[in-house]
């Protein structure tokens, strides 16, 4: 009955309240502005996926049809590009687009997709120069930090609402003298403030889900109930964690104005200043080397391996005795050589890329290790990883796109150490790209740790409440 | 559930102190109290500021815990049987504070509804405030535009919805106009007629003599003397009265 009681009265206040109205009709349009821009980008990257999609088709056929004209007599359209040598058709001009197809809630959070890059152009060049050549020079964090999506409302904005809804929820009541007459009734300051607040988590809680249920839909979202799922638990969490916050601010009997300077400076701390040190201190600690001394490195190893040509292919049908067969030894073909300085090159630039990575891994891990001292990195993360957009499944899809880069080159390259002619029937052969996707379980283990942490602190914070709650009376 | 004291009018007292204590630090608010009001007593307490009357209030009401002895209200320990013993209070402090924004009628149902009340139904909730002295065209409107005696009145509607054995009332008409002062004690006196206990703690002699049934008078905590209001006339009661606070005992 106090429940339904105090429920209903929330209800009038809140009715009665034009400021209060405002201030939620504005986190309304906040939040269908984030949903809109969610949903432009994740056209934009369909379209793009489409037009990559459509691109390898194209390519194939006139690949196809070339090398069908050539056997049934005709010539190549150009004697450098003729298709028929394995350095062309394995080369730019045959290469196959990996693609990562949106996230299944894009429209939700942007996250990293806008950043990081989400197709490849792969063929026998592509090395490690080509997957840290799209931002990737940036620590996690800065990552972290895109567009005003909806991912960006909940994690920087919710907080703000939810305070404002519930740093003065007894207070207020103490301050107008209503908190006696409703502490003389039979009732607990702490259950009717814990309906008070439930009452304005529901109010929170109806519009972030609302927004977010209707982009889903909108975006076919519906078709990932468990990453959804996620969503829902992690958004809820998260602004729970703000109102018990408020709660526990309240407990402590001070003035509205002192309940709104400690949970403004607790946002701030938080949400803004916390995951900036972070983000400084993992550059600090763990600096990146410079993209000029990997581009240099490219340009070195390329002179030299030019200069050094027939040394490097010696030493290289050393390395691999089983390419020598194809290989005249006193004189070697052009496309073995070439090869040969182009594999130079990629050792060189695999050396310079494995000192970024490992800085890089050293900086993840920091931040990793950190993210647990604020409820933001941790609801940002697992929002991110429910939209599909966050840094583990673009890890994952570079991974996949590494080999198969190496599927390609094994393909192709003992075609150029044999100095071997291709022909349309080998195109059915061709390795192609499809991307394997992470399971739900793999969803559901990366979201266990900062769900979890979530969770504790908000079960800490709620007890701490709850506690500070029992002690108050009606003459404080 | 403890066995109660017989009041000064023989029933049952529905209020009662026993050896009541309150320290705040090293200051003793409140010096074992023994009182006892029955059904139909208006018992005034009576002292000048600092002297332990809102303390008295606000122990009954369990806002604050005793240091030593008990308050009960119908026999139920107040420390012990919090809820219980609200349930059979209703207390009207100097300011009624109501939600502004709400309406009286809104107010009310809120309030009634928290007393144990349940849905009384806009036409009884509106009966209410009429018989608490609010009219009809008031109730409706939002308690922003209300004066501070009508706010009194919304204050006496809760008590009557809430149907309590008891009411505290803490300076209820300090600071309002001798008309709305007099309706507001003819409303104790109805309430009084009905059975209710009433504990009121006021500054107000004239207003103790002509409500009240007996009156307490506190100074530095202790219940100094108590009289029965028929039998002492307003001067009397003001003479005894600057007798016993004037300045000879000084807190402990």
């Amino acid at each position: 009955m106090t429940a339904r009681t105090v429920l209903k009265n929330e209800w009038r206040l809140l009715m009665a309240d034009r400021p209060l109205k405002i201030a939620l009709g504005l986190f309304v349009v906040l939040l269908g502005y984030a949903l809109t821009n969610g949903v432009v980008w994740l056209r934009f990257q369909e379209r793009t996926v489409e037009a990559t999609t459509s691109g390898n088709v194209e390519r194939a056929s006139a690949l196809r049809q070339e090398l069908e004209a050539i056997e049934a007599g005709g010539q190549p359209s150009s004697p450098f590009a003729d298709p028929r040598s394995p350095r062309v058709l394995g080369g730019p001009s045959g290469s196959h687009t990996a693609v990562l197809a949106p996230g299944p809630l894009t429209a939700l959070a942007i996250g990293q997709s806008d950043l990081l890059p989400y197709y490849y152009d792969v063929n026998i060049y592509t090395n490690e120069a080509s997957f840290h050549q799209n931002g990737e020079v940036e620590n996690p964090l800065n990552l972290m930090v895109g567009r005003f999506d909806l991912a960006f409302a909940v994690v920087y904005l919710l907080p703000l609402l939810v305070l404002a809804l519930s740093f003065n929820v007894l207070s207020e009541e103490r301050e107008q003298g209503t908190l006696a007459l409703t502490l003389s009734q039979p009732v607990s300051a702490r259950s009717v403030v814990t309906v008070k607040l439930a009452f304005r988590a529901l109010v929170v809680a109806a519009i972030v889900l609302g927004v977010s249920l209707l982009g889903a839909l909108a975006t076919g979202g519906f078709g990932s109930p468990g990453r959804i799922l996620l969503w829902s638990v992690t958004a809820v969490a998260y602004a729970l964690f703000w109102f018990a916050l408020a709660a526990w601010v309240n407990a402590l009997g001070r003035s509205s104005a002192w309940n709104a300077t400690v949970l403004v400076g607790a946002w701030l701390v938080l949400v803004v200043v916390l995951p900036a040190a972070i983000n400084a201190a993992a550059g600090l600690l763990h600096p990146l080397p410079s993209r000029v001394e990997m581009v240099t490195a490219q340009r070195e190893a390329s002179n030299d391996a030019v200069n050094r040509r027939s040394e490097l292919l010696a030493r290289y049908l050393e390395d691999h005795p089983e390419m020598a067969d194809g290989v005249v030894a006193d004189e070697p073909g052009l496309g073995a050589l070439s090869w040969a300085a182009t594999d130079a090159v990629n050792g060189r630039l695999e050396e310079v890329a494995a000192e970024h990575d490992a800085r890089r891994a050293e900086q993840t891990a920091l931040v990793r290790r950190y993210r647990f001292l604020s409820p933001a990195l941790l609801a940002q993360e697992a929002l991110l990883d429910a939209a599909g957009t966050g840094d583990a499944r673009f890890a994952d899809f570079q991974s996949q796109v590494r080999a198969f880069a190496e599927r390609w080159r094994e393909f192709f390259v003992p075609a150029i150490m044999a100095d071997e002619q291709m022909n349309a029937g080998v195109l059915a052969d061709v390795p192609t790209f499809s991307l394997v996707d992470g399971d739900s379980a793999d969803l559901a283990r990366r979201a266990t740790a900062p769900l979890a942490v979530l969770a504790g602190l908000l079960a800490l914070i709620g007890a701490a409440a709850g506690v500070g709650l029992g002690r108050v009376r009606g003459a404080d | 559930m403890t066995e109660s004291q017989e009041s000064h009018t023989g029933a049952a007292p529905l209020l009662e102190a026993r050896g009541l204590t309150k320290d705040y630090g090293g200051t003793r608010a409140l010096d074992s109290l023994d009182l006892a009001i029955a059904p139909g007593e208006v018992y005034c307490l009576l002292g000048p500021n600092g002297a332990g009357k809102t303390t008295t209030i606000n122990l009954f009401l369990g806002f604050v815990a005793p240091s030593a002895g008990q308050a009960l209200v119908a026999g139920l320990n107040v420390s012990t049987h919090d809820r219980e013993s609200k349930r059979r209070l209703a207390y009207i402090p100097e300011q009624v504070m109501l939600y502004r924004n709400l309406s009286g009628i809104e107010n009310l149902e809120y309030f009634a509804a928290l007393g144990g009340q349940g849905s009384l139904g806009r036409e009884r909730l509106v009966e209410i405030l009429v018989e608490a002295g609010l009219d009809g065209e008031a109730a409706g409107r939002r308690v922003s535009t209300y004066s501070k005696g009508m706010r009194q009145k919304v204050g006496i509607a809760i008590a009557i919805a809430k149907e309590a054995d008891a009411l505290l009332l803490d300076e209820p008409t300090s600071g309002l106009d001798p008309t709305a002062s007099s309706e507001f004690s003819a409303l104790v006196e109805r309430l009084r007629n009905r059975g209710v206990a009433v504990l009121m703690a006021t500054h107000d002699l004239f207003r103790a003599k002509d409500t009240g049934t007996r009156v307490g008078i506190m100074h530095y905590g202790r219940l100094v003397t108590e009289l029965s209001t028929a039998e002492v006339g307003h001067a009397d009661l003001e003479r005894i009265y600057l007798e016993h606070v004037s300045d000879n005992g000084g807190p402990r």
